[in-house]
């Protein structure tokens, strides 16, 4: 095997990616940061070391009341969206219906349509059926950009399983329901696994279809730290942002256990 | 499956001769009640808003048909600098990302899967965590005496104290941020797939590390270097709340003037023109890469 990459490539690959690193996790180390100063103010590096923000938040009730928020509806979502996202996975991998390549096309539209036009479709649409929108307006919203990821992560899984298991099923004499229920359903469990943390994930973190259906009762997480941001920015909003990146790093942990995070970047 | 899968079945009656028609139905309609919530959920939550919108976007106000929102957006020298502001920095975006993520996803290729699992992992952290977290980040960092201001003063490149918060650069560096990852991950899925033995075949023959990567990886990357690009570029076009906490209200993007229109002015109907020019636009883009990857996938 030729070994011939120069040692000079090598150091500038490597210092390029160092750098890189830097630039993509800065924003996050900052925010971490800041969010235990001691300071008034913020700042970066942070003055002192202090946990008094984190205590703010924790006494705070906007911020309570929008964790509470956000932790309903990203449990209502996932719930929703992994339930849908199995029946609809199972469909496309099985082919058998009729136009499936646009029953494809239609479950992974949401991933490809910019969320800001399908965020204020959905406000015109239900103000003008519905009135006021509401928490259900923004679970169905949640829902529609989360199913796609459920869709994908369970069809991934279903690629890689044996479709001889089910005939063998059907062989044994098993029925329909049976062999879905038993045969079909724990193939697709680690990708409905996976999918349903990428769910919560999106619901919890989703900022734009929650702006556009904010209303002073209805405020997720992202939208509380949105509107801090634009008025009067405090270490607190900081000490709020770092719990959320705590959430990621644990959902990113959790996928990676049942199904291995790197399945997703050729899929 | 093939059709003589159900012979055998012991409990169940020999089939009858249209036996072979009723089980394929059987199946399709198993699957049609598998698919009903999803679709239902698809085309009354997700097509019909749509639908409305566009609807929306050609009614006047007595509820007539009309084109005068389109008009007044197109015919404004205003708006028309926010398209112009917008295009310019989604492609100055998608050509920095590309630029980045390129190289990145090559090395993250050529590392041992212990690292490169690291690497997608640090990736993938950030995209996965909020825009409005990293948009936050990035204002600690380019406001007045941020991170980023402060060290260019000390070493002396700018001679005060400032802040770079409100400029379009601010817009761009926490823009590349936000949506390198998508970037660097469409481009490693290709470049994994690159054949080794190539790379190897072309130095053996003599070329040098560099012409190797530009005549034999770059062309062979180049389908995902395209299908991150759309996807940057697409995205980029459409976001406005990294744009408008970074830019301000002295910097508008076209999602936030739309944004401003449906939520601040209340004026639906020239929000919805709005986003269907978007919407065009970004289709417009997307169409030739949709058809390209549809035929790549059979």
């Amino acid at each position: 095997m030729v070994r011939a990459v120069p040692t000079t490539v090598r150091i500038t690959a490597f210092l390029f990616v160092v750098l890189t690193l830097v630039f993509v996790l800065a924003p996050l180390v900052v925010v971490a940061g800041v969010s235990v100063s001691e300071s008034q103010f913020i700042a970066f590096p942070p003055a002192g070391f202090s946990l008094r923000w984190y205590s703010a938040i924790l006494t705070s009730g906007a911020y309570l009341g929008a964790a509470w928020t956000s932790l309903k509806l990203a449990v209502l979502v996932t719930i929703c969206a992994t339930v849908i996202g199995a029946g609809a996975a199972i469909t496309l991998h099985r082919r058998r219906l009729p136009g499936a390549a646009l029953l494809a096309g239609l479950f992974l539209s949401p991933l490809i349509l910019p969320t800001i036009i399908f965020a204020i479709g959905l406000l015109m649409l239900w103000s003008a059926t519905f009135g006021p929108v509401s928490f259900t307006a923004l679970w169905i919203g949640h829902t529609v950009v989360a199913l796609p990821y459920v869709v994908r992560t369970t069809l991934a899984v279903l690629a890689e399983s044996d479709p001889f298991l089910e005939e063998a099923a059907a062989t044994m004499g098993a029925r329909r329901w049976q062999r879905l229920v038993f045969v079909v359903l724990p193939q697709c469990l680690p990708g409905l696994a996976a999918g349903a943390f990428f769910a919560f994930n999106i619901s919890f973190d989703e900022a734009v279809v929650a702006l556009f259906l904010r209303t002073p009762d209805l405020v997720t997480l992202p939208i509380q730290i949105y509107n801090q941001l634009e008025f009067s920015p405090d270490p607190s909003v900081a000490a709020v942002s770092t719990l959320m990146i705590g959430v990621t790093i644990l959902l990113i942990v959790v996928i990676d256990r049942l199904l291995g995070i790197q399945r997703f970047t050729g899929a | 499956m093939s059709p003589s899968t159900d012979n055998g079945v012991v409990d169940t009656p020999p089939l009858p001769p249209q036996g072979v028609s009723t089980r394929v139905l059987g199946g399709i309609a198993e699957d049609a009640t598998l698919s009903a919530p999803g679709v239902f959920l698809i085309l009354l939550a997700f097509i019909l808003p749509i639908g409305q919108m566009l609807l929306l976007s050609l009614e006047n106000t007595t509820g007539g048909l009309t084109v005068e929102h389109f008009t007044r957006f197109l015919g404004d020298g205003y708006y028309l600098g926010i398209v112009w502001r917008t295009l310019r920095l989604s492609l100055l975006i998608t050509v920095i990302a590309a630029v980045i993520g390129f190289p990145l996803a090559y090395v993250m290729a050529h590392v041992g899967p212990r690292l490169r699992l690291w690497l997608i992992i640090l990736v993938i952290l950030p995209l996965m965590t909020s825009v409005v977290v990293r948009t936050f980040g990035w204002m600690v960092l380019l406001g007045r005496g941020g991170l980023i201001p402060f060290t260019l003063w000390k070493l002396g490149f700018v001679n005060r104290n400032f802040t770079l918060m409100q400029t379009e650069s601010a817009i761009v560096i926490g823009m590349v941020q936000v949506l390198l990852p998508f970037m660097t991950l469409s481009v490693l899925g290709v470049v994994m797939k690159v054949d080794r033995r190539l790379e190897e075949a072309a130095r053996t023959m003599g070329a040098s590390f560099l012409a190797t990567l530009r005549t034999v990886v770059l062309p062979l990357a180049m389908p995902g270097i395209v299908a991150g690009s759309l996807l940057v570029f697409t995205l980029s076009v459409s976001s406005f709340i990294t744009p408008s906490l970074l830019g301000g209200v002295r910097l508008p993007v076209v999602a936030g003037s739309i944004y401003e229109a449906a939520t601040k002015t209340l004026e639906w109907n020239f929000a919805a023109a709005q986003s269907v020019i978007l919407l065009i636009g970004v289709f417009l883009v997307l169409l030739p890469y949709l058809k390209l990857t549809g035929r790549r996938h059979g």
